[in-house]
């Protein structure tokens, strides 16, 4: 059973802070890193794989401080964002090299095993210059696991994947969190973290925003009033029709189109239809305005 | 452990386009050596030239030009693309792999530039391998030092290559040339003074004695080994976003 823990660590570039204070731990189970792009993420998870040193506070798993003791990475798996590999090995060598760093004896079979584990074994023997970007991420989750690490680092792992391949990959993780490990994964979207991790940290600015149980933090996200925009074959009618409903608390005609802020989000759903009917207006488009992970942080940063 | 790391250190440099344009580098030296047999010059006057064949293009223009390009990309290139992280995300000093990247570009600067250096000594003069060998161990010597530095400089900045190539041409072609002084501190020198040693007929007479030229030969080599090793052991991966 692997901790990662976070005492009070910052780290600046220069005169650019990119992660300010902050404090966690991590254990078994799989957590998720959410945060829009430029939040602190990767810098955070290069910081907890040894790669940064913290410009302040400490970084440690299970007691040892990760910076400059290469001894832990027996422990470690780490997969990077960054997409290039060596291109000119194939991806069996790739993964066997890997093995072999690690000073592992069978380097072959465990070779074998993880590019089983990640569903390659039809391409093992191409070069990694020719592979597609989902086969590059896979194939660096293979060596990333080949020594069975109790702890597991990933960075934006379902970046490049199709739907079948992230399923895959989602299983992959849920049965290894299962068997023990420590799994930490970032990502920029919402819904691979929501369907995911028992534990999600949001990182916003730098700063830890939230931290816990990823249906909690939802749960106290529904206060805010959901906005929509609509765009129909006459929003003024339309939205005087709207604000009759008693869920509608505000409408907004500017810039050619028509905003709603309503309190309940599925009583609005419902109220549109009928309200159209009855102004007899066609509605072109519907969509929810701010669902989107950055309006979602900046609510958890204004609260 | 050991053999992974340098079978992949090879592969890496091996695979570069560059690398291999340097092959022909050295063709062309051994073309050279062809086209004046030839020629069929007397004995003295072909001992004369390979001489200044191998010192003056050999030791002073081939050997620095692959040692700065393999020497720099040797550990600068993985750095450059981000996949050092996959050597050094593994439970090995990181002094190690600095020494293992070290010992491979040297190995590759030598098949480089001693092959072509010995061949076109023995054509040149027409069977007598005594110069190519004198000025192909003085290479092996020379491409220490020179791997050793660019390694090390690769380290200390992102332009290490332009910064290599600046250092080739003014302190060993230009000044070391002008200021007696300077040439104990001349990678080329040092070579040419381990050419003068072995070398006898033909070579070029050497500015230094080999034996102060081997001992700041292998002081320089050392301490920038021990620099590139500081070097890795501290540098940060930061990713490419924040």
């Amino acid at each position: 059973m692997s901790q990662l823990t976070l005492g009070a660590v910052s780290r600046w570039y220069g005169n650019v802070v990119a992660v300010n204070d902050v404090t966690f731990e991590v254990g078994p189970g799989i957590t998720g890193l959410l945060g829009p792009n430029g939040a602190g993420k990767t810098t955070l998870l290069h910081m907890m794989a040894g790669f940064l040193a913290p410009s302040a506070g400490d970084v440690k798993l299970d007691g040892t401080p990760t910076w400059r003791h290469p001894e832990l990475y027996r422990r470690i798996g780490f997969v990077p964002e960054r997409e290039a590999v060596h291109s000119f090995l194939t991806g069996r060598q790739f993964v066997e090299a890997s093995a072999r760093l690690q000073g592992m004896d069978d380097a072959r079979a465990a070779a074998d095993r993880a590019i089983d584990m990640v569903d390659l074994q039809s391409a093992a023997a191409r070069a990694i210059g020719g592979y597609s970007k989902g086969m590059r991420q896979r194939v660096k989750v293979a060596a990333s696991l080949v020594h069975d690490p109790g702890t597991l680092i990933l960075d934006e792992p379902f970046n490049g994947m199709d739907p079948r391949q992230r399923l895959h990959m989602m299983d992959l993780l849920r049965r290894m969190a299962t068997e023990g490990r420590t799994i930490l994964f970032s990502s920029h979207i919402l819904e691979e973290v929501e369907r995911l991790s028992d534990r999600v940290l949001v990182v916003v600015a730098g700063r830890l925003a939230a931290s816990g149980d990823f249906r909690r933090i939802r749960r106290l996200m529904t206060d805010r009033p959901h906005r929509f925009t609509i765009r129909s074959s006459d929003d003024r009618a339309l939205a005087r029709e709207l604000l009759a409903t008693p869920s509608v608390e505000g409408v907004d005609l500017r810039d050619g189109l028509l905003s709603v802020n309503a309190g309940d989000y599925g009583e609005l759903t419902r109220a549109v239809a009928p309200a159209a009917q009855r102004a007899n207006v066609s509605i072109l488009e519907l969509r929810p305005a701010d669902e989107s992970l950055e309006s979602v942080f900046s609510y958890l940063v204004r609260r | 452990m050991i053999l992974t790391l340098a079978s992949v250190s090879l592969r890496g440099l091996l695979n570069r386009r560059r690398t291999l344009l340097l092959g022909l580098f050295g063709a062309l030296v051994v073309l050279v050596a062809v086209l004046f047999q030839l020629a069929d010059q007397p004995e003295d006057e072909a001992l004369a030239f390979t001489g200044q064949l191998l010192g003056n293009f050999g030791l002073a223009v081939l050997l620095p030009l692959v040692a700065v390009i393999v020497g720099t990309a040797a550990i600068g290139s993985e750095l450059d693309d981000g996949t050092i992280i996959y050597l050094l995300a593994k439970p090995i000093p990181r002094g190690l792999v600095a020494v293992v990247k070290f010992v491979v570009a040297w190995v590759i600067v030598v098949l480089l530039v001693c092959p072509p250096i010995l061949v076109a000594g023995i054509v040149a003069t027409g069977g007598d391998p005594d110069l190519g060998v004198a000025y192909a161990v003085a290479a092996g010597f020379g491409a220490l030092e020179y791997t050793a530095v660019f390694l090390a400089l690769s380290l200390v900045t992102s332009r290490a290559l332009v910064v290599g190539l600046a250092y080739v041409v003014i302190w060993e072609g230009a000044v070391a040339g002008l200021f007696e002084g300077t040439r104990i501190l001349s990678v080329r020198q040092h070579a040419l003074a381990i050419a003068d040693a072995i070398g006898g007929e033909g070579a070029i007479e050497a500015a230094l004695e080999v034996g102060p030229a081997l001992v700041v030969g292998v002081i320089v080599t050392v301490v920038a080994v021990v620099l590139a090793i500081r070097r890795l052991e501290r540098v940060e991966l930061r990713g490419e976003t924040g």
